[in-house]
């Protein structure tokens, strides 16, 4: 399978510069600083983070296999039976989804014979189905699948099917709500953290009218729709799988700030600007780029940005921005999502989904403390994404605390 | 439309000729998977392109062409069709359009009924019947397959005082076609007066705004005559 092929991901020297000979050192340290972490009981997930973070990432996607599960706390040992055929074409989205998938031709290596890429088509399709079936407060969007894809190419489908789900829930649940309101929220942050780094580039921007637009398909699939090498995409994965939710927008920032010299040159109007952004150079220097998103993180906090785009456009959106950056950066739902899913699932009367929703409650009020500590500067977004996957945060909490903020 | 159209570096009178060169900014809408980014690659490209993907937000396509000696940019803006785009994210991009063309599917009957909401969704944009819009049956090399026949797509574009056409983005026949239908919405723009020029530079927005009056007599005609 494909997977197998792309084993040597990341293999080459991700820096320019260093020496072959270096690097090869340096992998083999990792490699051993990643058994190790997995090794102990109970797992290092926080050594996994770094690692993910780091250089070059988790290198491989037979390691990939291995952490990403932690990474998102979930437990591997019982994987979900493959779905009943019906729930397909009973589906709402099923049209949509299949027309989707079917012309995404280009996320599959381009070697791959047809039949197999036919067969992994499919899955994709059962994927996404299964998960939009099991959680109808979540909705379909083009480029969901540009998401899934990833995971069903590295993990295979079973493990993918898990880790898809719980992604869902959390780290893209905002963009799956009904509406796209909350997508566009997360949009705006763009443009503050723009102008702390290069007030120039910002004010160019606005004077242009650009909008936030070229980097949407950047944030709702994680940079999958955009990018032609699938090495790169799934080590800005392992990236944002270790981060804070927001962390994807803070990327997209830096990749406009390492272009700031070709924006300024720009003819000053929206559709040249949109133009020269929404075309993604392919040849990024993306671990200069992810450790330069992650110093603008601890930077610039999101709730930094968030007290500033609400002052900025005090009169419609102080209190939207607000409570979305909670959201956001906790990963909870609205309360009127948390109320709606209570009544849903009162309906279903579904045993394992309430006692999710009562996790999630009581997430709430302890993610906040954690946003406070962000604030203070003293992780790259280790904390809250830490506690963004946590089914128990009473389990993981106090473990938190210790470990990342000594 | 509020000021879009103006006049910005070239007066008529003048003999200078434009410093830039005009723009024609076209939106593209319908349904999911009737064609619009196969049709929009087409016209920019020149071909079918062969693998196309799902359109995420907004794309855009830009094409110079040449009318009576004039160079003029047609600028394509070709969107997403799953409604949750459209709700909140396009509307930024229904600014200052020239034209709108709406697409549906001849073999897919449900994205001819979407028209009606297509067509209502523009108004709400203040994209009305002041503005050229064209309706494009698309896929037509799929002759087996149509679900939407010639007459019903007629009478439509009829009572919409909108023209048709039908095309295929694919078939190598109709190559022209899909050329010439995009061509036609640039004559119609160049012949509207007054000039249609890129954005004004900075300083100069609002300058000039054509006379209202003037304006509607013009597109009104466009409507009805075809
Ligand atoms: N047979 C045929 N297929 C077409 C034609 N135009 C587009 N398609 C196919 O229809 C599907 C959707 O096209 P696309 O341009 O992505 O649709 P959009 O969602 O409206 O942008 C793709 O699989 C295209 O290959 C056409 O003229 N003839
Ligand atoms: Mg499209």
């Amino acid at each position: 399978m494909y997977l197998k092929k792309s084993k040597s991901v990341g293999a080459s020297s991700p820096l320019n510069g260093i020496g072959k000979q270096d690097w090869d050192a340096r992998r083999k340290r990792k490699v051993g600083e990643i058994t190790q972490a997995l090794s102990v009981t109970p797992v290092d997930v926080a050594a996994l983070r770094r690692m993910a973070i780091s250089e070059g990432g988790l290198l491989t996607d037979e390691i990939r296999c291995r952490v990403w599960p932690k990474l998102l706390n979930v437990n591997t040992d019982n994987l979900p039976e493959k779905p009943a055929e019906d729930i397909r074409e009973n589906h709402k989205d099923y049209h949509q989804v299949l027309l989707d998938v079917r012309r995404s031709l280009r996320r599959f290596p381009p070697g791959m014979p047809d039949e197999q890429r036919e067969g992994l088509q499919e899955e994709l399709i059962d994927i996404i189905l299964y998960v939009l079936d099991r959680n109808p407060q979540l909705h379909y969007y083009q480029g969901y699948h540009d998401i899934v894809v990833t995971f069903l190419l590295v993990l295979g489908e079973r493990l993918a099917t898990v880790l898809v789900e719980k992604l869902s829930t959390h780290h893209l649940r905002d963009f799956m709500d009904p509406t796209m309101d909350n997508t566009k929220h997360i949009l705006n942050y763009l443009m503050p953290i723009i102008e702390r780094v290069n007030p120039e580039v910002h004010d160019f921007m606005q004077q242009a009218e650009v909008g936030t637009i070229f980097a949407l398909s950047w944030l709702i699939t994680w940079f999958g729709h955009v990018l032609s090498d699938f090495r790169h995409v799934v080590r800005l994965y392992d990236f944002f799988l270790a981060c804070h939710p927001l962390m994807p927008i803070y990327f997209a920032a830096v990749i406009v700030l390492h272009r700031e010299e070709e924006v300024l040159d720009c003819e000053c109007d929206m559709a040249s600007v949109h133009h020269l952004l929404s075309q993604i150079p392919q040849d990024l220097p993306y671990e200069t780029l992810i450790s330069r998103a992650g110093d603008l993180f601890v930077q610039f906090p999101p709730s930094e940005l968030a007290r500033e785009a609400a002052q900025q456009h005090s009169q419609q959106t102080a209190a939207s921005t607000f409570k979305d950056f909670e959201l956001a950066s906790a990963q909870q739902r609205p309360d009127s999502v948390l109320r709606r899913r209570r009544k849903d699932q009162a309906m279903a009367a579904q045993a394992q989904a309430q006692s999710q929703s009562q996790a999630m409650v009581a997430v709430r009020p302890r993610a906040k403390r954690l946003v406070r500590l962000a604030v203070m500067g003293l992780t790259v977004a280790l904390g809250a994404a830490a506690l963004a996957v946590v089914n128990t945060a009473l389990e993981w909490a106090p473990k938190l605390d210790l470990q990342l903020f000594p | 439309m509020e000021s879009s159209l103006e006049l910005t570096t070239s007066l008529p009178g003048t003999s200078l000729p434009p410093l830039r060169s005009r723009i024609f900014k076209i939106i593209v809408i319908g349904d999911s998977g009737v064609g619009k980014t196969c049709l929009t690659y087409r016209f920019c490209a020149g071909k079918f392109p062969d693998k196309t993907e799902a359109t995420i937000g907004v794309d855009f396509r830009e094409k110079v062409i040449e009318i009576d000696g004039e160079k003029i940019k047609v600028q394509l803006w070709d969107t997403a069709g799953q409604e949750r785009f459209r709700k909140s994210m396009v509307q930024h991009y229904y600014r200052n359009v020239h034209a709108v063309v709406f697409v549906y599917d001849v073999t897919n009957a449900a994205s001819f009924r979407s028209l009606p909401a297509w067509i209502e969704e523009c108004r709400q944009h203040s994209l009305g019947q002041e503005v050229p819009r064209i309706l494009v049956g698309n896929k037509c090399d799929l002759r087996d397959a149509v679900q939407v026949s010639t007459d019903t797509a007629q009478k439509f574009a009829d009572s919409h005082s909108m023209p048709l056409f039908e095309t295929s983005a694919k078939n190598p026949n109709d190559n022209d076609h899909v050329e010439a239908i995009f061509m036609t919405v640039a004559h119609k723009l160049k012949s509207q007066k007054p000039l249609v020029l890129s954005q004004p530079p900075p300083g100069m927005e609002g300058t000039m705004p054509m006379r209202k009056s003037e304006e509607e007599e013009e597109r009104n005609a466009w409507a009805c005559s075809c």
